[in-house]
């Protein structure tokens, strides 16, 4: 299993598109998926679960991930967060 | 586009207008090539020169009432510099007449005066539907139309991927039937108007059973002849790599006949209910009609969760900072 504790870089938070970039980018990806936060930890491969932790601008969460490919999902939607998607 | 011809029209709508014809029967095979009429004052008056000679003719109270204020003599030069321009036909409403010199000078030319009884208003209103129902834009494609919860859905999607079965399902559920297999389209003051592209009934192929008659097995009140369309769902075979909408915030729209609808690419795989979808996809498309989106709801109220969150943690931060007591 692969970790990553990284922060929301983006203005508004993770509102919906945010989300569904992460959950579109996270399906292109064959192992599992997970984020958390506070303690709650969703499945990143479900949009209404990411979406439901409503992380704000700087809230830390801890990406988790595991399989074949683990690695580069996690590298990948790492980036993207901390990019702040682009913006 | 059809064609029509003077003397279709005459066939047509002689009762539905209350038309007689004034000329010679040889004057009614001049063509009709728009949609449109022409109320021709001006053109009487003598000035032609944006006057729209192709255009059926429509002479109401004001341009009998003009002509018969003239001498004879200019009445008929004035006509006569009017035929000239080769229009279709003349209708004369309120059951008016001209006087017989204007039936002469039409006949010469060749070009049909018609009465018709109805008031001025009542005959445009009356050709203006018939001639935008005989030009509309029309085409024909491969899809299958219902109406579910009063909207009509056309699904689409590659034969054999079960368009025929899906309505089959939501006509049991029912919901009703307008076409299946071949959709015949026509703008109509820019709705899309469905039917079945076939004249003889409501037949449906299923694969394994073969041909049924939709109507016979389920009633009258299970079809439709015709709907306008609201929306479009699109079947296709799930595929791994493929993207689908997941939130719905942006819609896709599909063109048809210069009329945007809305559309939904509907991935189906075995033990998926695609009829259930199809009914909820109408539902969420009713309730966006009437001005509630789920889709723009679910994201407001994250948006306002992240901001309370935001806000509790700048709380946090200044009661925490030291230096705060001296600051206002």
């Amino acid at each position: 299993m692969i970790q990553k504790t990284v922060t929301v870089n983006n203005e508004h938070g993770l509102h919906a598109r945010p989300a569904a970039l992460i959950v579109r980018t996270a399906t292109k990806f064959r192992s599992d998926f997970f984020i958390e936060r506070d303690g709650v930890k969703v499945n990143g491969k479900s949009i209404m679960g990411v979406m439901m932790l409503a992380a704000e601008n700087g809230a830390v969460l801890t990406l988790s991930a595991e399989g074949v490919d683990a690695e580069y999902l996690i590298e990948e939607i790492a980036a993207m967060i901390e990019g702040g998607f682009g913006t | 586009m059809r064609e029509l011809t003077v003397k279709q029209l005459f066939e047509d709508k002689r009762k539905d207008f209350a038309l007689s014809l004034v000329t010679e029967p040889q004057t009614i095979n001049k063509k009709i090539v728009t949609p449109y009429f022409n109320r021709p004052g001006l053109a009487l008056a003598g000035w032609l020169e944006v006057f729209t000679p192709e255009r059926i003719q429509i002479f109401g109270e004001a341009e009998v009432r003009y002509l018969q204020s003239l001498k004879e003599q200019t009445m008929l030069e004035r006509l006569r510099e009017f035929f000239k321009m080769d229009i279709p036909c003349v209708i004369i409403s309120k059951g008016l007449s001209l006087p017989p010199s204007v039936e002469y000078l039409a006949n010469d030319f060749n070009i049909a005066i018609f009465s018709s009884r109805l008031s001025t208003v009542q005959l445009i209103s009356q050709i203006n539907r018939y001639l935008m129902d005989v030009f509309a834009l029309e085409k024909t494609i491969h899809a299958t139309l219902v109406d579910v919860f009063g909207l009509g859905i056309l699904i689409t999607g590659k034969s054999g991927i079960g368009k025929s079965e899906c309505a089959l399902d939501l006509i049991s559920r029912g919901h009703s039937l307008v076409g299946d297999d071949m959709i015949n389209m026509r703008n109509l003051n820019d709705k899309i108007i469905g039917r079945s592209g076939r004249e003889f009934g409501h037949f449906m192929e299923i694969r394994g059973v073969g041909v049924v008659n939709v109507e016979k097995m389920f009633g009258i009140e299970r079809v439709r002849h015709e709907k306008t369309i609201d929306m479009q769902i699109e079947l296709m075979p799930w595929q791994e790599n493929t993207e689908y909408e997941r939130i719905g915030l942006k819609g896709n729209y599909v063109e048809h006949l210069g009329v945007k609808l809305p559309i939904i690419y509907l991935p189906i795989s075995p033990g998926k209910n695609v009829s259930v979808i199809v009914e909820v996809a109408a539902m969420n498309q009713i309730l966006k009609g009437v001005g509630y989106d789920a889709a723009e709801d679910f994201n407001r109220k994250i948006h306002e969760e992240i901001r309370k969150q935001t806000l509790f943690k700048k709380v946090q931060a200044t009661e925490d900072d030291p230096k705060n007591g001296n600051s206002k």
